[in-house]
């Protein structure tokens, strides 16, 4: 089980690190084209699709991370008072809202499925022909792993948060 | 139940789940899911919903530099522009009573001017401003409550994310909102200046009993070290607001020129740290994926709204109420300063306008006001309890276990009321939005 949650880190871990790369791709070639148009009369063409498309990968990349880290947004006032009541009524709610995230994320999974295969099929793409074209099905199909990657962070919290119901690890105090 | 009690329930049971600590997001996208499902009787359409909203909303180049605009705030961070920035601020202030405080204030404008995220400022006065106020005697609480206050001119002050946003749900152009919220957030900075000298004066209890006076200030920055600290900042703000209005960029890529521009000098000032950027760059995409996510589970929200048809019935309830303009006007100030204690301000933003966009362009509003009326409610929200995102990031940021996260809201909401007087101020004299433009 450690062993099996070390390696789903370190691919989480991996996946953002690609969607930082994105990010200073994005800021190296927005920079470029300013430049490049103001003082060279050169713009690069296809710099708004290209940023558009990566911006969906980047977040769906890091989206997983930013729930391991704690990142997603939440108000945690009332969980931390049910706490300090029972640790063990704290994971039951956090058993009943990983797994409703997790079903949630499977809907969302299963209905862009269809999304990538027409991408992938038909080999859409983003841009116009003759200027600039890039094909699309790579960011449909960051989406599905991103969605993946998150439902396996939300399996994991609803696998621990089992594990402290059933009196099997003390509550975490180490990890979010 | 018609489409339109389906809308308002799932409003109902949103907020019940944020409160319960379900994640914002998943919230959204959980009432979204379950909202067209009982619409339009078909859980394959709803699914439909999620995935286009997932693959459609951020889609686009606005959309694409928000990590711009985050790791730019960063940056200058760990370039230690935050630092200087106060330095040169109570250079200027250091005469007056309360005048870290003030300093704080201003080094807070002057930052704003180069950042276009409150959670920048946030974090990095709290580790400036604050250790120094409580060694010069400002009670601990009202440090920090100074430090979150005038975080808010981030937002105000252009760049700002707050504003891009609104510009890409109004359609309304990203520069004439720039200009319209100068004065505004200029206005700001000096009310809470004045703040702080009064609440010096008449209210030594929460400010400090014994707060150094100016001749206790000892630091005194000689001419040259006033220009090595003050100049790279003003070079950056000039070029990121000249970039802008000099027509060399759009207000979307100066998030990208700005960036580069910081570390131009982060690394000219020998400052900025390769391990620095690094963590600096992982920062800025969790915060982007967060921000981001949100925003995606928001649009499939406010797609259910449409359907429900909640938006329409809204605007022809407001119609036929006949509580008039400032009704209209003074409901919704009322109704986003209460989202703001629960939800932050781009969810704010993006549930709400799109469901008041119909009901107020029917009554001609000028819609840069409005958005300048939308960012100042909004960013109240920053600072009220339970849910205020600067409150947050100060707690996190500071390395004193004896100030609570109570304390922080304590001192801060001197500073929440002076930006509803700020706001009042803005309704009542639209002039202060509009006048530059």
């Amino acid at each position: 089980m450690r062993a099996a949650r070390q390696i789903i880190d370190r691919i989480t871990a991996g996946l953002n690190v690609i969607g930082t790369l994105l990010i200073v791709a994005i800021m190296v070639l927005i920079n470029a084209d300013v430049i490049g148009r103001g003082f060279f009369n050169l713009p690069i063409s296809g710099v708004p699709e290209m940023v558009s498309m990566s911006i969906v990968a980047i977040v769906f990349l890091q989206v997983a991370q930013a729930f391991r880290m704690g990142r997603l947004t939440r108000t945690e006032a009332l969980l931390n008072i049910l706490e300090k009541r029972s640790a063990k009524a704290r994971a039951l709610v956090e058993l009943i809202f990983s797994v409703g995230a997790l079903v949630l994320m499977w809907q969302l999974l299963t209905a862009s499925w269809p999304l990538f295969v027409k991408s992938w099929v038909r080999n859409t793409f983003e841009g116009t022909i003759g200027d600039f074209t890039a094909p699309i099905w790579p960011v449909k199909l960051i989406i599905l792993i991103g969605c993946t990657a998150l439902m396996v962070q939300l399996l994991m919290l609803a696998i621990s948060s089992i594990s402290v119901l059933t009196g099997r690890t003390l509550p975490p105090g180490d990890e979010k | 139940m018609s489409g339109f009690e389906i809308g308002l329930l799932s409003l109902g049971v949103m907020v019940v789940l944020v409160y319960a600590g379900f994640w914002v997001p998943f919230a959204l996208m959980l009432t979204s899911f379950a909202g067209v499902w009982l619409i339009k009787g078909s859980p394959i359409l709803a699914g439909k919903l999620l995935a286009l909203a997932a693959s459609e909303t951020i889609s686009s180049y606005f959309f694409g530099v928000v990590p711009l605009f985050v790791l730019m705030g960063y940056i200058v961070s760990v370039t230690g522009m935050g630092r200087d920035a106060f330095d040169v601020a109570n250079q200027i202030f250091r005469r007056m009573r309360g005048g870290l405080g003030i300093g704080t204030v201003g080094a807070n404008a002057i930052f704003a001017a180069i950042t276009g995220i409150s959670i920048a400022s946030a974090a990095v006065f709290t580790r400036i401003a604050v250790p120094e106020m409580v060694r010069h005697g400002y009670t601990k609480r009202f440090s920090v409550g100074v430090v979150a206050g005038s975080s808010v001119l981030g937002m105000l002050i252009p760049p700002s994310l707050l504003l891009i946003l609104y510009g890409l749900l109004t359609e309304q152009s990203v520069g004439d909102l720039f200009i319209a919220g100068i004065l505004p957030g200029l206005l700001l900075a000096l009310v809470f200046g004045l703040g702080v000298v009064t609440m010096a004066t008449i209210w030594p209890r929460f400010v400090g009993e014994k707060i150094s006076g100016p001749q206790l200030v000892e630091d005194h920055l000689s001419l040259s070290e006033l220009a090595a600290k003050g100049l790279p900042i003003a070079g950056l703000i000039l070029l990121v607001l000249g970039g802008i209005y000099g027509g060399w960029f759009t207000p979307i890529e100066a998030g990208a020129v700005g960036c580069l521009g910081a570390i131009v000098i982060g690394l000219g000032k020998q400052r900025l740290k390769w391990s620095d950027f690094w963590q600096v760059l992982n920062d800025t995409g969790l915060v982007t994926a967060s921000i981001c996510f949100l925003i995606i589970a928001a649009q499939m929200y406010s797609r259910m709204l449409a359907l429900s048809g909640v938006p329409a019935g809204f605007g022809s309830f407001v119609a036929t109420a006949d509580i008039g303009f400032w009704g209209v006007i003074f409901a919704y100030v009322l109704l986003v300063i209460l989202m703001g204690t629960i939800l932050d301000s781009s969810s704010i933003m993006l549930i709400l306008v799109p469901l008041m966009l119909p009901v107020i362009s029917s009554m001609q509003v000028d819609l840069i006001w409005f958005g300048i009326v939308t960012v100042l409610a909004v960013e109240i929200g920053l600072l009220t309890p339970p849910f205020g995102i600067s409150v947050f990031v100060i707690k996190s940021s500071l390395d004193d276990p004896s100030i609570t996260l109570g304390d922080i809201f304590a001192g801060a909401a001197p500073f929440a009321l002076m930006m509803l007087i700020v706001l009042i101020a803005v309704l009542a004299f639209p002039a202060l939005a509009t006048a530059l433009l």
